[in-house]
């Protein structure tokens, strides 16, 4: 009987929303060329977080999984779309799937200790290019929110290795000036005629190409390669940016005009 | 006595910037101050015998005037300058008349939508002839409008508007007493075809398929009713050439773009150009550069008509950089193939057969899983205008070094929703770029090149002065040297341009006009007042 209403329901749920085989395999064509890229060819995560884990960071209804593709995600890589309704709603059902069996084990733990995390990251001096909420500095990408916007096996590969995947708002130039000094920075803006960088002090360096002797494009990370941390030292700082999962903007101060007095 | 002998020049002069006849229009190279066709003639040349700003000042070219059309949208308007008047369009059913020497508007345009249409896109320009002007609109009409006072006199549907499904944004081409235009479309499931309306009456007088029906010639390259939403859209304006009243027309992609299982064969006149009789609309030849495409490298790049020394002949010859990565020519009086070189990164054809066919390499079909090509679905060039200096001999245009990979899934057809069979994306990994190239004709090899930081969407102008302008996408306009490629000046505009430049001449002294966001700038010389 219970089975019977279960099934029922399921069917009803379907119907509602009139999915088909085909309409999985659009949503899949969509997906794949449109998502992959940073959520892996089957939602496991990579650039963005993963998709297949039952749980949505900005909620997990149709309409907001609609919300963040078409509006996407303010002050992180996810993009706008612009898709047809039934596209989008293809899309939608697609990256439902991908939970499948998934959705029902609990996120899978990651076996690290985030207060001995945290210390690790402190004893590495990750925050002279790395910024926590008001923390840190604004030379590397931000963290405040990376245990959300990142899947873990990608973390942890930026860790170990960051050269694997540059984000291309990190792109590493130097500059040799006339005078042979070297500038080296992460890419802010570039352009026919001139370059500007960040430098690890945080300040802004800009140069016109005809005015220096070379324009080099860094094809490692500007980041070291943190490969000689013990498993366990690993685990921990893993567990410790799994937590991080706070507002970039949560550090403006905003204030309100409290209207006529 | 001298004062009012000036005065009546004047007024002979501004009699004829609105009368502007076929014959002017055969003979507009020898108007060098005017630019009266989209292309600045029929031939698309896009040189001028204008040596004030040359190799040697051009550092101290400065912004003269700018005007600001506050419109949003890509801005991609080339305009027309007659007597004094510059005529342009602007996105969203725009168009303006301005006193080319001062920026001052004379009249102003706006097309009257009816309620429930897309009201925005796109539009590249007028045509002129008589004291009219004619543009097209995002809701596919042609529209006639009075130089004099930018007041409709006629407009005309060119197709049901159905859902959006069809829409236009070239600049039309006036011939004899008609204005011949194109559609676009092919992205939704459209037939395309060029029209020929009465530059009179705005009656049609006659209308060229670019995909044939199963029963008529090519209806046999069609799988089945595919033809029927072929796309072969047309939407970039024609050359023509007056001695052998002969119009030459870029077709476009077929539809769906990027999925060809229902359309097998070779999709004729798709990604061809065609050409035509103008009084009558029937084909004389045809030539095909990518048979059965589905990267959506149509054929709509500018066919430029040269008269070329060919192997020591004199030899009447259309030239296109193809959007498919091959540089072309053609004898413009059969259609014959005599030569197709590479101008940029491709993977797709191992070279061209003696008739100019493309050989295939393997896996180079959009898949499911994305397949990796170059160049890009944007092409290896595109829309953006070349020119030819008579004096180097080069052929000056834009590169894209681009490659995407592109998907492919079968479509579904619902009346103007997107019928593309899948997408494409770019491999970020691989940085994107742009060349500014100097390309012999007669050999196909480059004589120079300039890099750009981006792949560009702006086309090329020369001058009689030595140089080349051209614009990028990060906002440049810049001048070259021809001879060299050597940058001689830029300024930054703030916004990438996607146009193609101008010059002309008012009282005597030379202006250069391009636009980018939504202003038009134009640069002179600095005055002695």
């Amino acid at each position: 009987m219970k089975l019977a209403r279960i099934a029922m329901l399921i069917c009803c749920t379907a119907a509602a929303r009139g999915q088909t085989e085909q309409d999985l395999a659009d949503g899949k064509a969509t997906f794949r060329s449109n998502c992959a890229f940073c959520h892996g060819l089957v939602g496991g995560g990579g650039r963005g977080p993963a998709l297949n884990l039952g749980r949505f960071l900005h909620g997990s209804t149709d309409q907001d999984i609609q919300s963040v593709i078409q509006g996407g995600v303010p002050g992180t890589t996810m993009p706008s779309f612009e898709f047809e309704k039934e596209e989008l709603a293809n899309l939608v059902a697609y990256v439902r799937s991908l939970s499948g069996e998934r959705s029902k084990v609990k996120a899978r733990q990651l076996g690290g200790d985030p207060i001995t995390g945290r210390k690790i990251y402190e004893q590495n001096g990750c925050s002279t290019c790395h910024r926590i909420g008001s923390e840190g500095s604004v030379f590397g990408p931000d963290l405040t929110r990376i245990g959300a916007g990142r899947s873990t096996e990608y973390i942890r590969e930026s860790v170990v290795n960051p050269s694997s995947d540059i984000p291309e708002d990190y792109a590493g130039v130097t500059v040799i000036t006339e005078d042979g000094k070297h500038v080296t920075g992460v890419r802010i803006n570039e352009d026919t005629f001139s370059v500007q960088l960040r430098d690890s002090s945080q300040n802004f360096q800009m140069f016109q190409k005809d005015e220096v002797q070379q324009v080099i494009h860094e094809t490692k990370s500007l980041m070291p390669a943190y490969n000689s941390l013990a498993p366990q030292e690993l685990q921990d700082l893993l567990a410790y940016l799994d937590t991080l999962r706070g507002d970039l903007n949560a550090g403006a101060e905003v204030k309100k005009e409290k209207g006529i007095r | 006595m001298k004062r009012a002998a000036w005065s009546w020049l004047i007024f002979v002069f501004s009699l004829r910037g609105q009368n502007v006849t076929y014959d002017r229009l055969i003979h507009a190279l020898s108007e060098q101050q005017n630019w009266l066709t989209y292309w600045g003639d029929y031939s698309a040349i896009r040189h001028r015998d204008l040596r004030q700003i040359d190799t040697s000042n051009v550092k101290d070219l400065r912004v003269d005037w700018i005007y600001q059309t506050g419109q949003a949208g890509s801005f991609e308007t080339i305009p027309l300058v007659v007597d004094g008047v510059m005529y342009l369009t602007g996105p969203n059913g725009y168009a303006y008349a301005l006193d080319a020497r001062s920026g001052r508007q004379l009249w102003l345009y706006k097309h009257a939508f009816p309620p429930g249409r897309k009201a925005d896109g796109v539009n590249r320009g007028f045509a002129i002839l008589g004291d009219r002007l004619f543009m097209v609109t995002p809701d596919a009409n042609v529209v006639a409008l009075d130089a004099r006072t930018g007041r409709l006199i006629w407009q005309t549907e060119m197709a049901p508007y159905n859902n959006g499904q069809y829409t236009a944004t070239l600049a039309p081409i006036a011939i004899k007493d008609k204005v011949i235009v194109g559609i676009s479309g092919a992205e939704f499931g459209i037939r395309g075809f060029i029209d020929a309306y009465d530059a009179a009456t705005g009656t049609r007088d006659w209308r060229f398929w670019t995909v044939p029906s199963k029963d008529e010639p090519g209806g046999d390259t069609w799988l089945g009713d595919s033809w029927t939403r072929g796309g072969g859209s047309t939407w970039m304006t024609g050359t023509y050439d007056p001695q052998l009243n002969t119009l030459y027309w870029g077709v476009g992609n077929p539809g769906p773009d990027l999925y060809g299982d229902t359309r097998k064969g070779d999709n004729l006149y798709t990604c061809s150009l065609v050409a035509i009789d103008p009084d009558t609309g029937k084909l004389k030849w045809h030539f095909q550069f990518t048979p059965h495409d589905t990267h959506d490298w149509d054929a709509a790049e500018t066919p430029m008509l040269l008269d070329l020394k060919w192997k020591g002949h004199d030899r009447k010859v259309v030239v296109q950089a193809n959007r498919n990565a091959f540089f072309y020519v053609l004898d413009r009086e059969t259609g014959e193939f005599l030569m197709g070189k590479p101008f940029a990164r491709q993977n797709w054809a191992t070279e061209l057969d003696a008739k100019g066919r493309p050989i295939l390499m393997n896996n180079q079909e959009p898949s499911p899983d994305g397949t990796r090509l170059c160049p890009g679905l944007a092409g290896a060039t595109n829309w953006m205008a070349p020119s030819y200096d008579p004096d180097t001999k080069l052929f000056y245009f834009a590169v894209r070094e681009q490659c995407d990979i592109y998907y492919t899934s079968p479509p579904v057809y619902i009346q103007g929703r997107p019928y593309w069979g899948s997408v494409s994306r770019g491999v970020t990994e691989e940085p994107e770029w742009g060349l500014l190239k100097a390309l012999d004709p007669l050999t196909g090899e480059t004589k120079w090149d300039f890099r750009y930081f981006h792949a560009p969407w702006a086309g090329t102008l020369s001058t009689a002065g030595g140089l080349i302008f051209a614009g990028d996408q990060d906002g440049y306009f810049m001048a070259f040297e021809a001879k060299t490629g050597k940058n001689l000046w830029r300024i930054n505009t703030g916004n990438p341009v996607v146009n193609s430049p101008i010059t002309y001449l008012v009282k005597g002294r030379q202006y250069v006009t391009m636009s980018s966001g939504s202003a038009v700038f134009t640069f002179a010389l600095p005055e002695s007042r």
